[in-house]
């Protein structure tokens, strides 16, 4: 129609019969908002805070403050995966590269120089980005190629990278230090001030992991936002439409080139950022933590944490992280009191959790296949339908 | 203009404050406020009252570039949408006459509306309408332009009179230009006795008739139904919220939407379509609901059937919250519709498990008056709708007199009665006949050139006839007997209300249709139609397989259900009021094939000849169709044919 009400701005006055009206949408803003509802604004929120305040809670501990950085870390290299993956329906074995990729980049630009590698000791606000760019490269420049090739195809092409990236880290000895020996990985430092060092903010006094543990926590907020923002967007929604048929998408106007590259390209971005703080919060990086069968299995990983957490959805990916790093911590606290297992019994520690890790898997992809996530969304629908069950 | 003059209402030279000028001055004092929101491609768009009078005076412009003139009618055909608002009020703003046609209306009806109205301009939404319209085209001589909303589908057709909605805001956008006063103009002109609208009768007995409200009778209904309590009360004001979903040519709608909208300034919504009211219902969360029966009724079976299929634990909650509504509702209809503290304790108990999410799921958690009139609703779902937290409110009132008559104030309620006079109305009853009989300003100006019928329902007292039969309650409180012409006399000579049985019938979720019949017979039979949707949400349930809504309907254990509501409907009444037989209706009753009005009523006279062999199958004592007595059913005699079955497809 025409007229009036096309060309003037929406008034915003009368916003009186909007309130307590959670679902009366007037522009798609509010309808496609990332926190449409005031309770998981104050969730999200509360959960903000208490994750800033657990380091200075007196019984965690340093390892496990260590362990919930790590948890960050994945979750960003799982939301690379899961937009990939999930959202964009290109399944990838290939992740393990990009995060070595990145993981390497900021070792050279960010390290220490030695008799045996490269080290330029950069600012942090240079080898992080760096290292997700250079990830982003590769990404795009193997896109093309993967975009031609879709399902199980796909699968063994883009394991075809970890090899790739195996021999390329063992033979770079310059760069990743060579096989088994490895190199150092960077030192944070913003502007002179040190992440992963004791520090005293406000007069607080800072363990050596804490400035580093807020740092990531800081970094994956971001990273999930910018993500959650591209998911519902004109590309996002590109993205579900090849996942859900590549055909019909093209059809409809999608190109399929652009968007899976895209893909691709953002995911490795991510994966880069995330080999980069991982080589932080390691120490020390060697090519078998990306190539070959370590690169393999850590590919895994990541599949793991979507599939546990949940496919095409940002909290799941972080979901999935905290389940994947501290499900094994829960096993090796509660093993002493399982019989049969433990040194010389039936079972080590490592095999089960590796038999509780595969089991987990097939579970989770019969019973439910939106993961953890999904088991929050149906217990969310339970009390949203209520008091009918649909 | 003509019209006009037959019969000026009461202080018809008064100035009067029309519709169209409430917009205006809206228009003018707040001007950037939301007025109204129609859902398009997902997203509730807001409309203003800048917007809505612009669009008003375009209506108004374009109108009189297309000739029409004070008195000239103009019809609307179309579901409701801010159009239809625009062109009711844009034809007002220069003295036409806007009439409305229901969208179910086909094309016979359509024909026979417009030259009865004579309507030169008709408004029509969409190719479904543009087409009824062209197919009758050559009987409506008067008819000249036909003015369409959604161009798709209507866009490739060559036709002299066709013009598009844009094409028609463009002439009128070009018309102001020229004649930049003409509304203004038109609107200082306006009488109270100037002809608003012409609301066509349903016609349950022969053809609808024209009801000619004037501006005068719309400024007394409004004034009664929105300042002094008529429905809403506490008054309604720019901060409550409607949604708009009954067929706006009724006058129920209309004042519960358009003259509510512009006399409080309320926040109208509309509902996509009659489908998505209750989606549409959870989304707007309305503070003011009108509904007819049917609807109270489908909602409360609505829950029913979720509640069925809902998990164990549910059904638990739902159960024990039930049983508080139904102590609530008793207490509260008992206590005239007032909470006791009981009820305020077991409310308060049954809030936060139930009453409160289940109005939410159901869109009537904000509600703060809702009401239903234009039918007779059962008891049971009155009661059950003020054990969850939401007193309905029945209201009396028909065309002729503007929809005010009666209401069951706040309070003040009385299960079964249709309320007290309304603010300024004079109620009282026949005599003789028992026939209600209302008088005040709103009495309508007569029916569209039927001088004969006007004075036969208006008397030289101004009295108007409503043609219903009532009798007094207390004193106090109206009770509505049943149509004059619907009263069944038996061959035992004792007069019989047959509505007052067929609603106690209907009081099950089961049953959606039931005719009693009985008139010169010793006895009274019913035929009865069942609600597919419940009954074949029970039937799945039992795992009986069922093709056909007539398949199922002849089902013995369906039979033998409806057997048991009617036996359960017979112990409310005495023994002559009891139903003796029944038989089943083939298919489901539609407008479009001519066994309901366009308000979903049953035109009697129709059953009789649709479903004569029934009724002869009854009283002849033989088991030819699918039915039964009181003690037994018998599914039918004669195997559905292919033709048959064709038939009820």
């Amino acid at each position: 129609m025409t007229g009036p009400r096309g060309d003037t701005a929406p008034p915003k006055a009368a916003r009186a019969t909007l309130r307590g009206r959670p679902s009366l949408y007037t522009d798609y803003a509010a309808d496609q908002a990332i926190w449409n509802t005031p309770a998981k604004r104050y969730w999200t929120v509360a959960l903000i805070l208490a994750v800033i305040a657990t380091p200075f809670l007196p019984f965690v501990t340093r390892s496990q403050q260590a362990d919930l950085t790590l948890v960050f870390v994945l979750a960003i290299g799982g939301i690379g995966l899961n937009l990939l993956t999930g959202y964009a329906g290109q399944v990838s074995l290939g992740h393990a590269f990009f995060v070595g990729v990145g993981a390497f980049t900021a070792s050279v630009l960010g390290g220490m120089p030695t008799q045996n590698v490269v080290g330029f000791e950069l600012d942090l606000l240079i080898w992080l980005p760096a290292a997700g760019l250079v990830s982003m490269v590769l990404g795009l420049l193997v896109a093309p190629l993967a975009a031609r090739v879709r399902g199980l195809y796909l699968a063994i092409l883009t394991l075809g990278l970890v090899f790739i990236g195996e021999h390329l880290f063992k033979e770079l000895r310059s760069i990743s230090g060579g096989q088994g020996v490895g190199r150092r990985g960077p030192d944070p430092e913003i502007l002179g001030f040190a992440l992963f060092h004791p520090q005293e903010i406000f007069g607080l006094q800072l363990d050596r992991e804490t400035p580093w543990y807020l740092f990531t926590f800081l970094l994956l907020v971001v990273m999930a936002i910018l993500g959650r923002n591209l998911a519902r967007s004109r590309m996002g929604r590109a993205f579900a439409a090849v996942r859900d048929r590549d055909i019909a998408a093209e059809i409809m106007g999608v190109p399929l080139l652009r968007t899976k590259v895209l893909a691709f390209g953002v995911s490795s971005f991510y994966a880069g950022v995330a080999g980069a703080l991982l080589a932080v919060s390691f120490g020390q990086v060697t090519p078998e933590n990306f190539g070959g069968l370590g690169g393999l299995l850590l590919s895994v990983e990541f599949l793991a944490i979507i599939l546990i957490g949940g496919v095409a959805t940002m909290s799941g990916s972080i979901i999935g992280a905290t389940f994947v790093v501290l499900m094994p911590r829960l096993v090796q606290a509660f093993a002493p009191q399982i019989p049969l297992i433990g040194d010389g019994a039936l079972l080590s520690v490592q095999q089960l959790e590796g038999i509780l890790f595969g089991v987990l898997i097939v579970l989770f992809l019969i019973l439910e296949p939106r993961g953890l996530f999904g088991l929050w969304l149906r217990i969310r629908n339970y009390w949203k339908a209520w008091p009918f069950s649909y | 203009m003509s019209a006009v003059m037959e019969r000026p209402a009461p202080g018809a030279d008064a100035a009067v404050r029309t519709i169209p000028s409430k917009i205006r001055d809206r228009a003018d004092a707040d001007p950037a406020r939301v007025c109204m929101r129609e859902k398009r491609f997902g997203i509730w768009q807001d409309i203003t009252w800048l917007d809505y009078w612009e669009h008003v005076e375009v209506v108004g412009h374009a109108l009189s570039d297309l000739g029409v003139e004070p008195g000239d009618r103009v019809a609307v055909h179309s579901e409701n949408r801010p159009e239809w608002l625009f062109a009711d009020v844009g034809t007002n703003a220069i003295r036409a006459i806007t009439m409305g046609l229901y969208p179910t209306n086909p094309a016979a009806e359509v024909s026979y509306l417009l030259r009865d109205s004579g309507s030169r301009v008709l408004i029509a939404e969409d190719q479904e309408q543009v087409d009824k319209a062209l197919e009758v085209e050559h009987d409506c001589p008067e008819l000249e332009w036909i003015v369409y909303l959604e161009p798709r589908g209507v866009r490739e057709y060559d036709h002299p009179k066709l013009i598009n909605w844009e094409t028609f805001l463009e002439r009128g956008r070009a018309h102001r230009e020229r004649h930049p006063d003409l509304i203004e103009r038109r609107m200082a002109d306006a009488e109270a006795g100037d002809v608003a609208t012409l609301i066509y009768t349903s016609g349950t007995t022969g053809p609808p008739k024209g009801a000619m409200l004037t501006a005068g009778n719309i400024a007394f209904a409004v004034n009664v139904l929105v300042r002094e309590g008529g429905i809403y009360s506490p008054p309604a004001g720019p901060d409550d919220v409607v949604l708009s979903y009954l067929p706006l040519c009724h006058v129920a709608e209309r004042a519960a939407t358009t003259w509510t909208n512009a006399e409080a300034g309320v926040t109208v919504h509309f509902a996509e379509s009659i489908e998505t009211v209750q989606p549409n219902l959870a989304e707007v969360q309305p503070t003011l609901f009108f509904a007819v029966p049917r609807i109270w009724e489908k909602m409360q079976a609505s829950i029913f059937i979720k509640m069925n299929a809902a998990s164990p634990m549910k059904k638990l909650v739902y159960r024990g919250g039930m049983a508080l509504a139904t102590r609530i509702g008793d207490d509260m209809v008992a206590n005239g519709g007032n909470h006791t503290v009981k009820t305020r304790v077991f409310y308060a108990l049954g809030y936060p498990f139930l009453f409160r999410a289940l109005r939410d799921r159901i869109g009537l958690r904000k509600v703060r008056a809702a009401s239903s009139g234009a039918a007779a609703i059962a008891p049971e779902v009155l009661k059950f709708f003020f054990g969850i937290g939401v007193p309905i409110y029945e209201i009396y009132g028909m065309t002729e007199n503007s929809a005010i008559a009666t209401v069951n104030k706040p309070g003040r309620v009385k299960l079964g009665t249709v309320g007290e006079p309304q603010p300024g109305c004079e109620v009282r009853l026949d005599e003789h006949t028992g026939e209600i009989l209302t008088r005040h300003p709103g009495t309508f100006a007569g029916y569209w050139n039927k001088p004969d019928k006007t004075a036969e329902t208006i008397d030289d007292d101004g009295w108007l006839h409503t043609g219903d039969v009532g009798e007094w309650v207390d004193g106090t409180h109206l009770k509505i007997v049943d149509r004059l012409k619907d009263i069944i006399i038996t061959a035992g000579g004792k007069n019989i209300s047959p509505s007052e049985i067929e609603n106690s019938i209907k009081t099950s979720p089961f049953v959606k249709e039931a005719v009693v019949i009985g008139d010169g017979q010793p006895y009274l039979t019913a035929l009865v139609g069942i609600e597919y949707e419940s009954v074949g949400d029970w039937a799945q349930r039992r795992k009986l397989p069922y093709t056909t809504y007539r398949d199922l309907s002849e089902k013995e254990e369906v039979l033998k259900l409806v057997q048991d509501v009617i036996k359960d409907a017979n112990e409310r009444f005495a023994r002559v009021e009891n139903v003796r037989k029944f038989r089943m209706m083939p298919k489901e009753l539609d407008h479009e094939d001519g066994e309901l009005t366009a308000t979903q009523k049953v035109k009697r006279a129709s059953m009789h000849e649709m479903f004569a062999h029934l009724v002869d199958d009854m009283y002849g004592n033989t088991t030819e169709y699918a039915g039964g007595d009181m003690s037994e059913v018998h599914g039918s005699a004669r195997p559905v044919t292919d033709d048959e079955d064709a038939e009820v497809a």
